[in-house]
């Protein structure tokens, strides 16, 4: 019951906001401006390619190791539990949110921005949603490998199931990451600052429940730790465990992030 | 169309706009002065909404500008410092960005981008990247992002910062041009820039209006108002008490002296001339005169006066 009333009340909140970001098209003019930005600069084909190659080398390797003989794991979770994978992980989230606010303070040009007929909400949610869209399209060519291998192949080793699991546990994670990036990049002018910042506080919450491991804490709060923790979660989506907890969990502290990002901007708006 | 009443804006430890109150009617171009620091940017970015004040209030042709934000910044054209662009994009792309942004759509986001391409004299430009162009060109844009959707208000802070002369002197005579059709307020610490462009001139120092007139009226009711300087065969210091005694002559000052002329530079009462006394004066004790010439007060000595007094707080 009150699992169903807080999805309720965060797909409201989430409706509200996207009836806010779209009220008169200036969501969407500020929208297409960062996709704009996004692709126009090489940062992001720079990021595509080596999330490519990355994503093509853990496929591979798994494919090689499938072809020696029988094994308990699918190809997903050969494939998105690789080191490869985490490494695109974790590079991906610093270098696709640290130019989103911080550039736009470092140039001034957030003065021109918020003085036109612009909502801060508008803003905040234009670059979210072009980060978010940017991430998505930077996971595409990785489906097309298992696509490719499904079309040739007679066994099921990469299931819808399994599949579906992983593509929404990385949006999912994806979604909470960005929003830490974007958070980061609204504190600061300094795009590296912005950077380091999103990648650490990335980082930790991967290792919620391993900095625990060899601490000696009560079992019932490592335990409970151990419940945020990103690794977890992705290991169960891989496995086609699409579990609403997550999806409610991931989406929350999402818009909490982006409630923080949005009252930093605001706070020029403070009289203090 | 603008309405300021005790405007206030504080920050940690200092009050960078002190209780101001000022008025700017339709079609008139007021010049915003004062030395840096002086409050001017603040002031603008409370006006544009860009920052809340402490207190008081600000109406843009009828709109507070904090609760009907938006309608407000609708009916404004804002050029801020140093104009923030984005140096990647094109000048044309930038400015159909912008026009979209401002909620013109289609025809009129085309018109309208056309007119401010055409009014700036960016047709050149049009498909170079900002990056890549000189100031000039930079503040040119700015000002046709200012006034794409044809603002009834202007708001353009130092446009000529950083501008060599000839530019300056286009940018003038486009703030002239724009002036004929809609309401100005342009900041600035260059001086000759308000007298030649301005209807009237707000003056404002540590946070406080130290006059607001026609930069006529200013110049008038200076106390100290221009100096006349001559140059006279006598003895120095005879001279200079001569003259000294004249009515109306508050300072004498000896500038230099070659073989026996000397030459002196003399401040009398505002609005009044102390030549011919001084002719008469030479006449009488038969001094050679060689020059005697007048030099009016400018908006200088009057921002000089009022800015460089110790605060009255």
């Amino acid at each position: 019951m009150a699992f169903t009333i807080t999805a309720c009340v965060l797909l409201g909140i989430i409706i509200l906001c996207l009836l806010k970001f779209l009220a008169g098209g200036t969501g969407l003019v500020l929208l297409g401006k960062e996709l704009r930005s996004f692709f126009f600069s090489p940062i992001a084909w720079v990021v595509l390619a080596l999330v490519m190659l990355l994503n093509g080398l853990s496929f591979t390797a798994a494919l090689a190791d499938l072809r020696e003989g029988e094994r308990s794991v699918t190809l997903t979770a050969y494939t998105f539990n690789s080191i490869q994978f985490w490494l695109a992980y974790f590079f991906i989230f610093p270098v696709i949110t640290m130019r989103l606010f911080a550039e736009e303070q470092k140039l001034g040009t957030i003065e021109t921005l918020l003085t036109a007929p612009v909502t801060t909400i508008q803003l905040l949610l234009a670059k979210y949603l072009a980060a978010v869209c940017f991430y998505i399209i930077l996971w595409l060519p990785s489906l097309l490998n298992f696509m490719l291998f499904q079309m040739n192949s007679t066994d099921d080793h990469a299931s819808i199931g399994s599949l579906a699991g992983s593509y929404t546990i990385i949006l999912l994670v994806g979604m909470f990451n960005i929003a830490i990036g974007c958070l980061a990049s609204a504190l600061t002018k300094n795009q590296l600052v912005a950077a380091m910042t999103c990648f650490t506080f990335c980082l930790l919450h991967f290792l919620l429940g391993f900095i625990l491991q060899n601490l000696s804490v009560p079992d019932a709060f490592r335990e409970t730790v151990t419940h945020f923790s990103t690794q977890i979660h992705v290991r169960a989506f891989i496995d086609g465990l699409i579990d609403t907890r997550q999806i409610i969990y991931y989406t929350s502290f999402s818009v909490l992030l982006l409630s923080i990002t949005y009252h930093v901007l605001e706070f020029r708006k403070w009289k203090v | 169309m603008i309405k300021v009443s005790n405007l206030t804006k504080r920050f940690v430890g200092r009050t960078a706009v002190d209780a101001i109150s000022f008025n700017v009617e339709p079609g008139e171009i007021v010049g915003f002065l004062g030395p840096n620091g002086a409050g001017k940017t603040t002031t603008i970015r409370i006006l544009t909404g860009y920052m809340p004040a402490t207190s008081g209030s600000a109406m843009i042709a009828g709109h507070d500008i904090f609760k009907e934000s938006l309608k407000a910044q609708q009916r404004i054209g804002y050029m801020p410092e140093n104009v923030p662009l984005y140096d990647d994009m094109r000048v044309k792309e930038y400015l159909r960005f912008r026009a979209l942004l401002k909620g013109m759509r289609g025809r009129e986001a085309k018109n309208g981008i056309a007119e401010a391409i055409d009014l700036c004299g960016l047709s050149e430009m049009r498909s170079k990247m900002i990056g890549t162009l000189s100031k000039g060109y930079r503040q040119r844009v700015g000002l046709a992002d200012a006034l794409i959707h044809n603002p009834e208000l202007l708001i353009l802070d130092e446009p000529t910062n950083g501008l060599d002369p000839n530019q300056i002197r286009r940018v003038r005579k486009l703030i002239k041009q724009l002036g004929l059709s809609h309401t100005i307020l342009i900041s600035t610490h260059i001086l000759s820039e308000v007298e030649m462009t301005c209807d009237r001139v707000i003056i404002l120092d540590r946070g406080k209006i130290r006059a607001a007139d026609t930069p006529k009226n200013l110049i008038k009711h200076l106390r100290t108002a221009g100096h006349i300087s001559i140059e006279i065969n006598a003895a120095a210091d005879i001279a200079a008490n001569a003259i000294k005694k004249i009515p109306r002559v508050k300072k004498v000052i000896k500038e230099s002296t070659e073989q026996e002329w000397t030459r002196f530079t003399v401040r009398a009462e505002s609005g009044t001339d102390v030549r011919e006394d001084i002719v008469k004066l030479a006449n009488e004790n038969n001094w050679a005169l060689r020059e005697i010439h007048s030099h009016g007060a400018s908006l200088e000595d009057v921002f000089v006066e009022l800015t460089q007094s110790p605060p009255t707080d």
